[in-house]
């Protein structure tokens, strides 16, 4: 049986070193990784950083703001026509799923390996009312866009700002 | 010897210097005002996931789990990670949602606040495609607040914890709750929020839209952050860009250093605050500016909450509910009623010990009345009414109260039923309130 003073010694103890080890996860979380002093510090603390999610950098809208994509994919149904979808217009500012909609098409426009196909055969399924029998997808990478263009009623979806990349082309299943 | 002493000296020193930093007394309000905002917003962001369940997160949609579990880390899991059947997705998600329910209002937090906690980091890590900046900072505080001991004011817990002091002495008090641990978790959250900003303004210098002062247009050209009227404005005024993209990079890097002085904090949260209300509006970013504005609450002061209590108090004024003390059915809605009073604005009093100068004994017999500061009483439903815009404990009841001309009409009639059948209600069971009217 412990005593009463020693047991709060531990206590505070214990509460001290808690303290200390999350301030220091904390801090080194977001810190660069060029020093030896935060490697060596990663290397213990990462699986403590992964666990609880607290890997995080804080690096918003940094370094650099970044140009925005935008994902359109073209269906071609059994008649030969083809129908032009942009996904991200029927998106609304006020839910949540504005957000997770357009990572994925972030996802899909970065690593199209990964996600081209499963995304295919989702938004073919979307479609099926149209016989889809083949869809591509592209990616939209937006330009810069000045003030000037802004005040001359232009857009910075429009042709000349952006730059359109075909991602791939794929057969509907079932079709 | 002397070397001895001075060492020991120095060490005594920063031990205290250690005790004052992390280890002071405090209540936990901070945190609690911080757990009912987060709790509130992460209840309405996965009430709202809840179509999209199988989209993003099941095996059915566009994120299946071996996609995920391709060159996994073992330190990051998912409860989802282990779920083989649709039911099971389904049936965490409604325990989730449950105790984000909790979580916002305090009850059970002890054990809630975990499976928060889990639910977060797990729909975070079955799709890591989705999380955006908002999912990172709620994991970090929510991590901080299970350490802590919420759940101790402002809360269910506390209204529990309350009513059962009140069941045995209705006159009683419970001390306010505070501890070392709490101060010692407030403090982690600051430095949480302080570290956000510092890392957040220093990531920033790195990159040239921001040296430029370019860095607010690029953001509102680009189609996820698209408003055509900000644009419209920012485009004929440009140095309203200049300074939106400095001004940020100013109040971030100032944060970390000014938040802590005693003069400087109101200004700083108030910077934030007015920062994140423009992220609100003009980005559309409502949960991320909502979840920061709650983690600035860990600054938020005791002592200012307690001024603002005290104001609050001396604009109601005090009032006296008197009630039926041989009523064991009187007794135990008052306990409950009481429970929610947390400024203690209402005090009790027994007509049938002490009997009122103000309300007569025969119109007691018929319902319970509130002695107003001006020295008017309210009957019954009136007085609950009176008390529920006025008590911030009772305000979630003011729509049940307030719904014009149906509020008074069912309430009266309810309230006279309850009134008219109270020892019937009294004998159904009385529990520790018998103890009290022996």
């Amino acid at each position: 049986m412990i005593s009463k003073p020693w047991r709060e010694r531990l206590t505070y103890s214990a509460m001290s070193a808690f303290v200390a080890w999350h301030t220091v996860a904390m801090a080194i979380a977001p810190a660069p990784d060029d020093g030896v002093a935060v490697q060596s510090l990663r290397v213990l603390f990462q699986p403590y950083l992964s666990l609880f999610r607290l890997d995080n950098l804080w690096d918003f809208f940094a370094p650099s703001v970044g140009k925005g994509s935008q994902l359109r994919y073209i269906i071609e149904d059994s008649a030969g026509e083809q129908h032009t979808f942009v996904p991200a217009e029927n998106l609304s500012w006020y839910h949540p799923s504005y957000f997770w909609f357009r990572s994925w098409y972030y996802a899909i426009i970065e690593t199209p390996e990964t996600y081209v196909d499963s995304a295919a055969a989702i938004f073919c399924r979307e479609h099926a009312s149209l016989h889809p029998v083949a869809i591509t997808l592209l990616g939209v990478e937006e330009g810069d866009f000045a003030p000037d263009d802004q005040l001359s009623g232009k857009h910075p979806m429009d042709p000349e700002f952006v730059t359109v990349n075909t991602l791939k082309r794929v057969k509907c299943p079932g079709s | 010897m002397t070397i001895a002493r001075f060492t020991g000296n120095m060490l005594c020193a920063l031990a205290g210097a250690w005790s004052r930093l992390w280890f002071q007394n405090s209540p936990t309000s901070p945190l609690e005002l911080a757990r009912m905002g987060i709790g509130a917003a992460l209840l309405l962001h996965y009430v709202l996931a809840t179509p999209f369940l199988f989209v993003f997160w099941g095996e059915t949609g566009w994120m299946p789990s071996d996609l995920v579990l391709k060159d996994h880390d073992p330190w990051i899991q998912s409860v989802f990670f282990y779920f083989a059947a649709p039911w099971q997705g389904i049936a965490f998600h409604a325990l989730f949602l449950l105790c984000c329910a909790g979580f916002m209002v305090g009850w059970r937090t002890s054990w809630v606040k975990w499976v928060v906690l889990i639910g977060q980091i797990s729909y975070d890590y079955r799709n890591p495609v989705l999380p955006y900046g908002v999912d990172k900072i709620v994991a970090s505080l929510l991590f901080i607040m299970c350490v802590a001991p919420i759940g101790r004011a402002m809360s269910l817990d506390r209204v529990r914890a309350v009513r059962a002091t009140k069941l045995k002495n209705l006159e009683a008090t419970l001390p306010p709750y505070s501890s070392p641990w709490a101060g010692a978790c407030t403090r982690l959250m600051q430095i949480q929020m302080a570290l956000l900003f510092f890392y957040s303004a220093i990531s920033k210098l790195r990159g040239d839209d921001w040296w430029s002062g370019d860095a607010v247009w690029i953001v509102f050209t680009t189609g996820e952050h698209y408003n055509p009227l900000v644009l419209n404005v920012l485009a004929s005024q440009y140095w309203l860009v200049n300074v939106a993209t400095y001004g940020t990079i100013l109040i971030e890097i100032a944060y970390p250093f000014l938040i802590w002085q005693r003069p400087t904090r109101p200004y700083l949260l108030a910077a934030a605050v007015f920062l994140h209300l423009q992220f609100a509006i003009l980005m559309g970013l409502f949960y991320f500016s909502f979840v920061m504005v709650m983690g600035q609450m860990s600054f938020v002061r005791p002592e200012w909450l307690a001024r603002l209590g005290e104001a609050w108090k001396r604009k109601v004024g005090e009032m006296e509910m008197i009630y039926d003390g041989k009523c064991g059915y009187c007794v135990r809605s008052m306990a409950w009623f009481l429970a929610f009073d947390g400024l203690q604005q209402i005090s009790v009093r027994d007509f049938r010990r002490n009997p009122s100068a103000v309300v007569s004994d025969a119109k007691m017999e018929k319902a319970l009345h509130l002695v107003l500061p001006d020295g008017r009483a309210l009957p019954g439903f009136e007085a609950y009414r009176y008390c529920v815009l006025r008590v911030p404990g009772l305000w979630w009841q003011v729509p049940f109260f307030y719904i014009p001309v149906f509020s008074r009409l069912f309430g009266h009639a309810i309230y006279h039923w309850i009134a008219a059948n109270r020892g019937r209600l009294s004998s159904l069971r009385l529990g520790p309130a018998r103890a009290m009217l022996k």
